[in-house]
């Protein structure tokens, strides 16, 4: 059973939050003052102090100054109704200290009295990765994951459609998972092999069937037998090499190069391209044929401007990941969530998992806090922007929501300049921006 | 200055909304776990009347504002 103190001036506060506590099978005291926390520490022993930042008698600081004395203090969360006061405690913040702002549930509680050492563990838990791949909850993903957990029932061909970045591969690779196939995924390039070694590459070549083939080697198709092989950037290969490939698609048979002896494949083939579909044809990138044998099952992931609302936690599966790598401890604001969503992330899941760890290796790994650049952008954000970002599918207020911070950031946050410049009276974009939530950022 | 004025009315205004809001938020716990018959009846009970109190004074707070 955990032993709390909890220290709060509000007699209702403390009712109820004892029942809550209780119910978590916690022995609760209750101290109303400093000067009766005190008392109680000085007669018993805690493993766990709630207080008040602010109580009659003077700040709940001067208790985590007195119990370092302890020889082992108990861990102290600190209760905040004031968002200002949030941000001075959220940099007192260590592995024994933590904070909960009002209004408090019976979850954040638990977090802070159950995961108060072992907050990765905590937000490693809160991920969930679909197919143990995929992170995303919004509605295009949700449509993702059904049309996944149909097709990997069958033994379809399936040819993923989506921009670079997007995470195709772990789309392929979530089919993958999610099938009952016996045999390995693998996956391979199209568009990094060499002309002349994309049959010795697919197909596997005989020892001495080419200068340089001092060995005998099994190519892709072989090595998925009875899995997956996936063949990224399938647009990339050479007109002239795809008739090989349509041949193996309809025999389901190989012969390795320089061998004579025809080979039984079984195995589901995923591929993958970042042109949009309507290029194929015009761009004579694919033989029709091939498209039809490949694209039983199309497939589209969507890219990441159109799911800003999984930034959230996309960002906080990379930093997590980053933080078991590394053993450190950053975390992500709401605030810096609110700016990665006003970007357009023209590379997409990609360009946003590298942008975090840019900004992880230039923080300051004892404050925590990560630092991300003054300005998200790459060489080819700038033509993508410039097509615009209005989708059809979004509604009015998201639209609305994203100009003004746009607006916001080209006036570097002056907010009578930005209302000017959207044609709107200074009260009514306070009205909007307090509407989003952002007027407690304002220091009310 | 009346701008001013206005201003930390309203953040002192907000800062004192939260008191009964977080009770709102923690007594509808309470009232969840009566629910599931973690906690007796009555006790549910009791928190959901807390919460129509307490939304009573977040009402007030929130009037005060307009009034002059």
């Amino acid at each position: 059973m955990l032993t709390v103190l909890l220290v709060d001036d509000d007699p209702e506060f403390t009712h109820i939050a004892c029942l809550l506590l209780e119910h978590m099978d916690c022995d609760v005291k209750v101290a109303s003052t400093l000067a009766e926390a005190r008392k109680w520490l000085s007669s018993l022993t805690f493993d766990h102090i709630l207080i008040d930042f602010m109580l009659p008698d003077g700040s709940g600081m001067h208790v985590v100054d007195e119990i370092t004395a302890i020889s082992s203090p108990p861990k102290v969360t600190f209760i905040t109704g004031h968002p200002a006061i949030k941000s001075i405690i959220a940099d007192l913040c260590d592995d024994n200290t933590n904070y909960l702002v009002k209004p408090i549930d019976k979850d954040s509680l638990s977090r802070v009295l159950g995961n108060n050492n072992n907050n990765v563990a905590a937000c490693e838990n809160a991920i969930n990765k679909h197919f143990g791949s995929l992170v995303g909850e919004t509605e295009a993903m949700q449509h993702l994951y059904q049309q996944i957990e149909r097709v990997a029932n069958t033994k379809a061909n399936v040819m993923i459609f989506g921009e670079s970045g997007v995470g195709k591969e772990l789309v392929a690779q979530a089919i993958h998972n999610q099938s009952s196939a016996s045999g390995a995924f693998v996956a391979t390039n199209c568009g990094a092999i060499a002309k002349d070694l994309i049959s010795s590459e697919l197909f596997g070549h005989e020892k001495g069937a080419f200068t340089g083939a001092i060995s005998r080697k099994i190519g892709v198709f072989e090595q998925a037998n009875n899995g997956t092989l996936f063949l990224d950037e399938l647009t990339e290969m050479p007109l002239e090499q795809q008739p090989s490939l349509l041949r193996v698609l309809e025999s389901k048979k190989l012969t390795r190069v320089g061998g004579t002896q025809s080979i039984s494949v079984n195995c589901r083939v995923i591929s993958a391209t970042n042109k949009p579909v309507d290029d194929i044809a015009t761009d004579n990138v694919l033989r029709e044929d091939i498209y039809f044998r490949l694209a039983v099952f199309p497939l589209t992931v969507p890219p990441l401007r159109q799911r800003k609302q999984d930034i959230q936690l996309l960002a906080d599966a990379f930093i997590h990941e980053y933080n078991i790598e590394n053993a450190t401890k950053y975390a992500i604001s709401d605030k810096q969530i609110r700016l990665l969503q006003e970007y357009d992330w023209p590379g997409n899941v990609r360009e946003l998992r590298h942008v975090l760890y840019r900004a992880a290796i230039m923080s300051d790994p004892y404050d925590h806090t990560l630092l991300l650049p003054m300005q998200i952008g790459s060489p080819f954000s700038k033509t993508t922007q410039n097509g615009g970002t209005i989708e059809a599918g979004r509604t009015i207020d998201d639209v609305e929501k994203e100009l003004i911070y746009a607006t916001l950031s080209k006036v570097s946050g002056n907010k009578t300049a930005a209302a000017s410049m959207l044609g709107i009276s200074t009260k009514t974009l306070y009205n909007r921006l307090h509407a989003y939530g952002d007027f407690e950022d304002e220091g009310a | 200055m009346i701008h001013n004025n206005k201003k930390q009315r309203l953040e002192d205004t907000i800062h004192d909304i939260r008191s009964p809001l977080n009770n709102i938020s923690m007594h509808a716990e309470i009232a969840k776990l009566a629910l599931n018959n973690e906690l007796p009846a009555e006790q549910g009970r009791a928190s959901l009347e807390a919460i129509i109190a307490n939304c009573k004074t977040c009402s007030e707070l929130l009037q005060a504002l307009v009034e002059p």
